[in-house]
C-alpha cells in the first residue's frame, strides 16, 4: 500500500508543465455604463463593418440607456429592432479574408481566458519584417490591425488604444452577458437571506435536539 | 371537520398510518452525520431539476436550426430566463456532486453490507439514469462542446460486437450526430427524470424497509432510534440551507464555470475542437476510457468502472461492520482510492500527453486494482482485527450476524423437508 502511495505521488509531481503560451494581459473589465457606451462606439468604428453581435438588437443598446441620437446614426436605415448585422455580406467578406468573420454576441464566453483573452488579442499584433502584421495570441487570425496597435508601441498613444481595446472588451462581455449586473446584484440578496435561513435553522436544530439530552 | 376529512380517507386510503410509519414517526438512528444528509439533498436536487427544466421546456427549440438560437433567447430575453438556465446547468453539477458525496458514505461507511444490497444496487441504476440523462441533456444547446461530446460518446458503440456500426445509426438516427439525435435526445431528457423519480421510490421503499444505516455500523437498539420528524426534518432542512448558499454562489456569481468556453460557439460538424472534454463528473471515466489503447478494450474499462461498484456487497468479504470506522485499512484504502478518482479526473482533463497517458493508465490500475483486491484485504484485516481484539459490540454483532444467517438455513433446510 506505501509504494502504491508513493507510486501515485510520484505521479503527481512529474505532470507536464502546463502548455506555455503567451501570458494574457488583464483587461480590467469596465461595468459602467460610460464605458460600455463608449466601447459601443468603438466597436461600431472598428468591428461592424465585418463583425455582426446577432442576439443584439439596436432597441437593447437604447434600453440600456446609451444615447438615441446615436443609436439612430448606428442603425442607419435598419429597424429599432433589428438584430445588429455586420454591415459587409458575408460572401464579400468570404472573398476579401477567406472566412466570414464570427459573430461578436457571445465571443467574451467563447474563448479560453475570456476578456482578458480578447483585450491581449486586440493589442498583440506586431510588425513582421516583410511589413505584414502577424498577432502573439492568434497566429492564423485573419483580421487586420484594426486598432494599429502594432505601430503605436509606447507612450500616451499606446495608453489610448489600451483604452480602446478596454473599452470594446468592456462592451462585448455586457454583450456576452447583459443580465450579469442583474444576477450579480440580486445574488447578494439571495446568499444573504439564505445566511439568515440558515442560521435560524441551526439554531431551531440546536433547540429540537436539545430535547433528546 | 378536518379530522373528519382524514377519518373518511383513512377508511379509503392508510393516509394517516403511512405518515406515521414513513415520514412522522419513522425510525431514524440518532447517531446519523452530516453525511446522511446527501440522500435528502439528491432528492431535492431531482426536483430542482425537473422544475426549472419543464420551463425551460416552454422556450427551448428541439431543432439544429434553431436550439443553439433559442438558448440565446432564454438567456437574454425571456423573463429570469438567465436564472432559470443556471440553476439548470449548476443543477446538473450539484446533482451529480451530492450523489458522489452519498456514494462515498455508503462506501467509506460500509452501508452496501446486508441486508441493504439491494439499496446498493437501486442506486446503482439511479446513477446510470442520472449519467444517461445528463450525457442527452448536454446535448440540447448544440454547442461546440455539445456536438462533439455526443459524436464521440455515441461512436463508443460501435464496439458493440457484430452490428457495431448499425447501434450507432440507431442510436443517432442519422449517420452522424445531427436533428434526429438532437429530437430524441430532447424527448428522452424529459423522460429520463421520470423514470429516475420511479427508481427513486423503489429506492426509498427499500430504505424503508431495512431503515437506515448509521456511522457505527452497529444495529442500534430501539432507544437510539428517534423519530424522523422533527429531528432529521429540521437537519435536513439546516443541511439543505448550507447546500443552497454554495449552489448559489455558482448560480450568481460564477455560473460559466462549469461551461466550457467552446460550448458558447454553435456546433459545427466541419471543425472539430483541439481539445474535446466531458463535463468535470465524467472525467474519471473518460480517463479510463482513454488509458486502454484498444478501443472495445476502452469501452469496456469504462463501463466496468461505473458498474464495478454494484460488485462491493460481493467483494467486501470482512464480517466486521461499521465500514472504514472499525477498519483501518479499508479507510486507508478508501482514501488512496478517492486520490486515484481526483488523478483519474486530472487526466481525463488535460490534453494528452505521454507522461499524462502512462499516469492514466497506472491510475487506471490502481483504481480496478483496488476493487480486486478488496475481497483479499478485507479477509485479511478481518483476521487482523479479530486477532488484535475487537469491542464487545462489534463481536455481539458478528454472532448476531452469524446466527441469523445459520437461522435462515435451517430454515430453508426445514423447509425443503417438508416439500420432500
Amino acid at each position: 500500500m506505501r509504494t502504491l502511495l508513493k507510486m501515485l505521488l510520484l505521479g503527481c509531481f512529474s505532470l507536464p508543465v502546463w502548455a506555455n503560451e503567451a501570458a494574457l494581459e488583464k483587461a480590467n473589465v469596465e461595468t459602467d455604463a460610460k464605458s460600455i457606451e463608449r466601447g459601443a462606439e468603438a466597436m461600431m468604428g472598428f468591428c461592424h463593418s465585418c463583425h455582426s453581435m446577432k442576439y443584439v438588437h439596436y432597441r437593447d443598446l437604447v434600453t440600456f440607456g446609451m444615447d438615441k441620437q446615436k443609436v439612430e446614426t448606428w442603425r442607419g436605415d435598419q429597424p429599432l429592432d433589428a438584430a445588429i448585422l455586420a454591415q459587409m455580406a458575408e460572401n464579400d467578406a468570404m472573398a476579401s479574408f477567406g472566412k466570414v468573420p464570427p459573430d461578436l454576441s457571445l465571443m467574451v464566453k467563447a474563448r479560453d481566458g475570456g476578456a482578458n483573452y480578447l483585450y491581449s488579442y486586440l493589442l498583440g499584433y506586431y510588425l513582421m519584417p516583410d511589413g505584414a502584421t502577424g498577432n502573439h495570441f492568434y497566429p492564423a487570425t485573419k483580421m487586420p490591425d484594426v486598432l494599429n496597435s502594432s505601430g503605436l508601441t509606447e507612450g500616451a498613444a499606446r495608453t489610448e488604444v489600451q483604452g480602446q481595446a478596454r473599452d470594446i472588451v468592456s462592451f462585448l462581455a455586457w454583450v456576452s452577458d447583459p443580465h450579469e449586473a442583474e444576477r450579480l446584484r440580486l445574488g447578494y440578496y439571495v446568499i444573504g437571506y439564505l445566511l439568515v435561513l440558515t442560521t435560524l435553522l441551526y439554531l431551531l436544530k440546536n433547540q429540537i435536539w436539545s430535547r433528546l439530552k | 371537520m378536518p379530522s373528519r376529512i382524514v377519518q373518511w380517507i383513512d377508511q379509503r386510503f392508510p393516509l394517516t398510518s403511512f405518515v406515521k410509519h414513513d415520514l412522522t414517526g419513522y425510525p431514524t438512528p440518532r447517531n446519523l452525520s452530516y453525511w446522511w444528509n446527501f440522500g435528502f439533498l439528491a432528492g431535492f436536487v431531482l426536483v430542482l431539476q425537473v422544475a426549472t427544466g419543464i420551463f425551460l421546456a416552454m422556450h427551448y427549440k428541439a431543432d439544429i436550426a434553431l436550439s443553439f438560437d433559442s438558448i440565446q433567447h432564454i438567456m437574454r430575453d425571456v423573463n429570469y430566463g438567465w436564472l432559470l438556465r443556471y440553476m439548470h446547468a449548476t443543477g446538473a453539477s450539484a446533482f451529480f456532486f451530492v450523489i458522489f458525496v452519498h456514494m462515498a458514505r455508503t462506501l467509506y461507511y460500509g452501508s452496501y453490507r446486508a441486508p441493504r444490497e439491494l439499496m446498493w444496487w437501486t442506486g446503482q441504476g439511479l446513477l446510470l439514469l442520472l449519467m444517461a440523462t445528463a450525457f442527452m441533456g448536454y446535448l440540447l444547446p448544440w454547442g461546440q462542446m455539445s456536438f462533439w461530446g455526443a459524436t464521440v460518446i455515441t461512436n463508443l458503440f460501435r464496439a458493440t460486437p457484430f452490428f457495431g456500426d448499425q447501434v450507432v445509426i440507431w442510436l443517432r438516427g442519422d449517420y452522424t450526430v445531427g436533428d434526429a439525435t438532437l429530437t430524441r435526445f430532447f424527448s428522452l431528457h424529459y423522460l429520463f427524470p421520470f423514470l429516475i423519480i420511479g427508481a427513486v421510490l423503489v429506492h426509498l421503499v427499500a430504505l424503508h424497509t431495512v431503515k437506515s444505516s448509521n456511522p457505527s455500523g452497529i444495529n442500534l437498539a430501539d432507544k437510539d432510534n428517534i423519530p424522523f420528524h422533527p429531528y432529521f426534518t429540521i437537519k435536513d432542512l439546516y443541511g439543505l440551507g448550507l447546500f443552497l448558499i454554495v449552489y448559489s454562489v455558482f448560480v450568481f456569481f460564477m455560473p460559466d464555470s462549469l461551461i466550457e468556453p467552446a460550448n458558447n460557439i454553435p456546433a459545427n460538424p466541419m471543425q472539430t475542437p483541439n481539445h474535446i472534454v466531458p463535463e468535470w463528473y465524467f472525467l474519471p471515466f473518460y480517463a479510463i476510457l482513454r488509458s486502454v489503447p484498444n478501443m472495445v478494450g476502452g469501452v469496456l474499462a469504462m463501463g466496468l468502472s461505473v458498474m464495478i461498484f454494484a460488485f462491493m456487497p460481493f467483494l467486501d468479504r470482512s464480517r466486521i461492520p461499521g465500514g472504514a470506522h472499525y477498519r483501518p485499512i479499508f479507510k486507508i484504502q478508501f482514501y488512496l482510492f478517492l486520490l486515484d478518482m481526483l488523478i483519474l479526473g486530472y487526466v481525463g482533463y488535460v490534453p494528452p500527453t505521454p507522461q499524462t497517458i502512462v499516469i492514466g493508465q497506472i491510475a487506471t490500475l490502481c483504481y480496478f486494482g483496488s476493487f480486486f483486491l478488496v475481497p483479499f484485504i478485507s479477509k485479511a484485516e478481518e483476521r487482523w482485527l479479530i486477532k488484535r481484539g475487537l469491542p464487545p459490540e462489534v463481536t455481539t454483532l458478528i454472532e448476531q450476524e452469524a446466527h441469523d444467517k445459520e437461522a435462515r438455513r435451517q430454515k430453508h433446510l426445514r423447509r425443503q423437508g417438508e416439500i420432500a
